[in-house]
């Protein structure tokens, strides 16, 4: 028989006010099961938890109704207390009389009458709790970072700078990422190269950072603490061991003219090569498509010159395997194609600008390398046509993004900034050049945002045209631009010497294959979504992967070293401990009704079912049910209401025990 | 594959009237590529472009009307005209989006809509049912060495929320078409501009500079002629050429020729059959000097 404790909150006068709490205690007290009730002005508080603890002690309580506010705010605290006691935690359940009763009715009869059902229906529910035991896994205090850009980098270092071993992996020959192409960052100028290659070195140096460059998730397999990753080394054709970076191959190299995708096409690199001087590794890599040797048979000049005999034709793909506790995700993005529509694509391409047709039509990145002083004209703005200085550059804001029509409708977030920042770069380089911008609306967000927008205006003569561009055609040697300006009211037309795109971001091509490896969950445009909006910004609904920079949607710098930041920061909390501790609440599988069709396993969010073998004493195979692996399974009931056998059932939250709370209506 | 292509087909207002040589060249050429057109019996205008700008039921029953009396032949609804295919896909599109309007144009027209055909553009047609494979195989006259101008203008692939036949901003499909019999076609930047449509008659100052400006680029990116889908851009790319180029002072001597007779051609129709005597500006000339006729 239980022996029931109900202890009722006034919660100052939040509850009071409207329920008569007195009568409340008074009526549950006589319910069967029942041993004791009470009410008293602030349970949560230091007196009220110690009348909790003695009076479990003394009346021998089996298990404990609080009658007060939302689990959501005390569950945690009364737990504890009924803990301390020496009662199991989870024998200990919470009746919410203040948001769902108290703080929604004015009728202080009514309210009380709900009150009354609210806490019956819990007493009912506690009855069939069952003594749950704390769950623990243990933890690898190693760290998968995916991806080599800044969020990447940031993440690695701040882990391993804690102290814990971070295996980074990167699928590009080079760390670096977009950051490392562009020129001088918003909304201070300086350089990026300057600011981001001693990072590079960082981690290239840093004892605890293994890096793979040039290599590829494959698989990922297990759990929070215990994730055990495939990396697919892609054959770089050279011994990174043996290399010593000193470039005599490149040199020698017969192919020169491979257009480098570093300086967005503007530049040339020979077949082997390193995507820029900085790089990191500074171990080329042989295009194997482009190679004489790969491609005939013949050549093989690099390997000859190569004093270290580092550079290996036979090389192959070799995949290892990574144990690690926790992985950070951070592959950036991608800029908006946009020629023509991508195939099988929701996004229709922007034809009607004439990229790709026209060549001096290009996108912000290409001006980042323009304006490099380390790019393909050493910092100069040049045309690519014909290498003459632009005197009318025309910039167009939101291609892409915010163009529903075109099937992107989010904001890219960084394309305001960095067209003024564009502007104020190509008014230092051309003093005698005309800078317009084409846009939507100027959204300046951020700390000294706004002021370097302005400046683009105020001080580095940009004129701003708020509307948007229909067509751009090629006439002799100019680009007409057609716009028009809805400030005024006319249409505009601009012979331009040059037009920059600002493209909107999208995440990477693959991200969603790679999330289906990893088992997160994505949007619609492929962004990696976060488990809560506000809350829970840089953590994946699966336990243990965090998410850090452009690929969980459109961020500048600052934002995305924030994040890689925090991402660091709830690995670390991760490997605070030996082993991982959780809340109990999870499903467990009834195998003997169980047969086996796996609906769990296909609608899990957490990638929680397992499947397991049943076999009889001889070993005979006798069927394979579902398991759910308590260390992974998020507690949210969704196996639970799809099984057709009801064989799955979520402690705490069991048919029983929602049939016995309505029951007691 | 159906062994015969069959489709009702609805000419609007100006195939009977200004454009008669549009309707002329569209029958001879769908007979010649034996695909079926049986004329929607008793349809009358679809309001184009004015009528919603007045009233949306009007605009919407007119068209309605004309599909219901579509849904009575058998085959998807063929249509010449932009102008005619924009409103009547639109109408086919708002009224099965919406309950309430299509229970407003029922009650209007006092008849049920089925709204299950589909309406089709005869590049469509041509491009995808036929199928550019098909269609080349039908060349007898491929128009080797024709330099042609594409002209969308602003009606054949808009409005943008409703399902088009090609890409708002960037189509290709009469590019397509016109590669398919053969022939060369050139990239100009207004094949999307407009040409002033039916401001022809109401505000020609207006016409005349659109119009003279999308002359004035296929011109420049040397091209023979211009090929057009739409009565109305036939009209003022056409008929108003002589006066445009007094006004400007120019010698443009374009050829404006409807799809189906460029196609009707390389398919070996003779010129009477296709009306071409009917274009104003001549095209005889030019097409003796490429050996076409």
């Amino acid at each position: 028989m239980s022996r029931i404790g109900v202890f009722v909150c006034h919660c100052g006068e939040n509850i009071s006010r409207t329920v008569d709490v007195e009568r409340v205690a008074a009526q549950v007290g006589k319910m069967p099961g029942v041993a004791f009730a009470t009410d008293y002005k602030y349970m949560c508080s230091d007196p009220g938890q110690t009348l909790l603890k003695k009076t479990i002690q003394e009346q021998k309580l089996s298990h404990v109704v609080v009658a007060a506010c939302s689990p959501r705010m005390h569950e945690k605290t009364f737990r504890k207390a009924v803990e301390a006691a020496g009662l199991n935690p989870y024998l200990c359940e919470m009746a919410n009389i203040r948001e769902h009763c108290s703080w929604v009715h004015e009728d202080k009869q009514e309210a009380t009458a709900k009150a009354i059902e609210i806490v019956g229906m819990l007493v009912e529910r506690v009855k069939k709790n069952r003594v749950l035991p704390t769950i623990t896994v243990p933890v690898t205090k190693r760290s998968l970072v995916i991806g080599g850009g800044i969020a990447g980098i940031q993440a690695a270092l701040d882990i391993a700078d804690a102290g814990h071993e971070v295996v980074l992996v990167e699928r590009d020959p080079s760390i670096g990422g977009h950051m490392a192409q562009l020129s001088e960052t918003f909304p201070t100028l300086d350089c990026s190269q300057c600011i981001m290659t001693p990072k590079m070195v960082d981690v290239a140096n840093h004892p605890n950072i293994t890096l793979y460059s040039y290599s590829e998730i494959e698989q990922v397999d297990g759990y929070i603490g215990n994730f055990q990753v495939t990396i697919r080394r892609k054959a770089r054709s050279v011994d990174e061991d043996k290399c010593t970076g000193c470039g005599v191959c490149m040199e020698k190299c017969p192919v020169k003219k491979i257009p480098n995708k570093f300086d967005c096409n503007l530049g040339m690199r020979p077949a082997i090569y390193v995507p820029f001087p900085q790089a990191v590794p500074n171990t080329p890599v042989i295009d194997r498509d482009n190679c004489i040797k790969f491609k005939t048979g013949k050549c093989g000049l690099c390997q000859k010159v190569c004093g270290p005999g580092a550079v290996d034709y036979e090389q192959e793909d070799t995949l290892i395997v990574e144990p690690v506790g926790a992985i950070v995700v951070a592959t950036g993005f991608d800029l908006y194609t946009i020629d023509e529509k991508p195939k099988g694509s929701m996004i229709k391409g922007y034809g009607e600008f004439g990229h790709g047709k026209i060549p001096d039509v290009i996108d912000g990145m290409t001006f980042e390398r323009l304006a490099s002083a380390s790019g393909p004209t050493g910092g100069k703005i040049l045309r690519p046509s014909d290498g003459k200085e632009p005197k009318q550059i025309v910039f167009i804001q939101c291609i892409g993004s915010r163009a529903r029509e075109k099937g992107i409708s989010y904001c890219s977030k960084v394309c305001c900034m960095y067209t003024a920042k564009h502007t104020m770069l190509y008014h230092h380089k051309v003093h005698d050049g005309q800078a317009y911008v084409f846009f939507m609306d100027a959204r300046t967000p951020g700390k000294a945002y706004d002021e370097f927008w302005r400046r683009s205006i105020e001080e580095e003569e940009a004129v701003y045209i708020r509307g948007m561009v229909s067509r751009l055609y090629q006439k002799g040697n100019k680009i007409v631009v057609m716009g028009s300006d809805i400030a005024v009211g006319v249409q505009v037309e601009i012979e331009a010497d040059m037009v920059v795109l600002a493209t909107a971001i999208q995440p990477r091509t693959g991200a969603d294959s790679l999330a289906q490896k990893l088992g997160i969950s994505y949007d619609k445009y492929n962004f990696y979504s976060e488990a809560h909006a506000k809350l829970r910004p840089v953590e994946c609904a699966t336990a243990g992967i965090y998410l850090a920079g452009a690929c969980q949607g459109p961020k500048d710098i600052p934002d995305t070293v924030s994040q890689a930041s925090a991402a660091a920061a709830k690995v670390m909390t991760l490997f605070a401990k030996d082993k991982l501790e959780r809340e109990p609440i999870v499903a467990r599988v009834k195998e003997a009704g169980c047969v086996g069709c796996f609906a769990c396993k296909k609608v899990c969010a957490y990638g929680a079912v397992e499947e397991k073998e049943i076999r009889d004493r001889q070993g005979n195979l006798i069927k394979v049910v579902a398991y759910v692996n308590p260390g992974v399974c998020g507690g949210c009931g969704t196996c639970q209401a799809t099984c057709p056998s009801k064989s799955v059932e979520l402690d705490g939250y069991t048919d029983e025990q929602i049939v016995a709370m309505i029951e007691a209506l | 594959m159906k062994d015969k292509l069959n489709y009702s087909y609805y000419p609007g207002c100006s195939l009977h009237a200004s454009a008669g040589e549009y309707d002329l060249s569209t029958r001879e050429l769908f007979k010649r590529l034996s695909i079926g057109l049986t004329e929607v019996p008793d349809w009358f205008c679809c309001g184009a472009t004015p009528a919603h700008n007045v009233d949306e039921l009007l605009s919407l029953s007119l068209c309605a009307k004309n599909l219901e009396l579509a849904e009575q032949v058998e085959g998807d609804l063929a249509v010449a005209c932009a102008a005619c295919f924009s409103r009547l896909k639109t109408t086919q599109h708002v009224l099965a989006e919406s309950d309430v309007k299509r229970k407003q144009v029922e009650k209007a027209i006092d008849a049920p809509l089925k709204l299950d055909g589909k309406v089709k553009h005869l590049l469509e047609i041509l491009a995808r049912d036929l199928g550019l494979e098909r269609l080349a195989a039908s060349v007898t006259k491929p128009l080797a060495g024709l330099k042609v101008a594409c002209y969308y203008g602003c009606l054949l692939t808009r409005p943008n929320d409703v399902p088009n036949l090609d890409c708002v901003e960037a189509p290709t499909i009469m590019e397509d078409v016109l590669k398919a019999v053969g022939a060369e076609t050139v990239a100009w930047s207004h094949r999307m501009e407009c040409c002033g449509a039916n401001f022809t008659l109401s505000r020609p100052g207006v016409v005349i500079q659109l119009t003279n400006a999308i002359l004035e680029s296929a011109k420049e990116a040397g091209a023979d002629c211009v090929m057009v889908a739409c009565p109305l851009c036939h009209g003022n790319l056409d008929i108003r050429q002589k006066e445009i180029e007094g006004v400007y002072n120019v010698n443009y001597g374009l050829p404006v020729f409807y799809i189906t007779q460029l196609v009707g051609l390389a398919c070996g129709l003779s010129s009477d059959k296709l009306g071409l005597g009917a274009l104003i500006v001549n095209p005889m000339p030019l097409l003796k000097e490429k050996q076409l006729l």
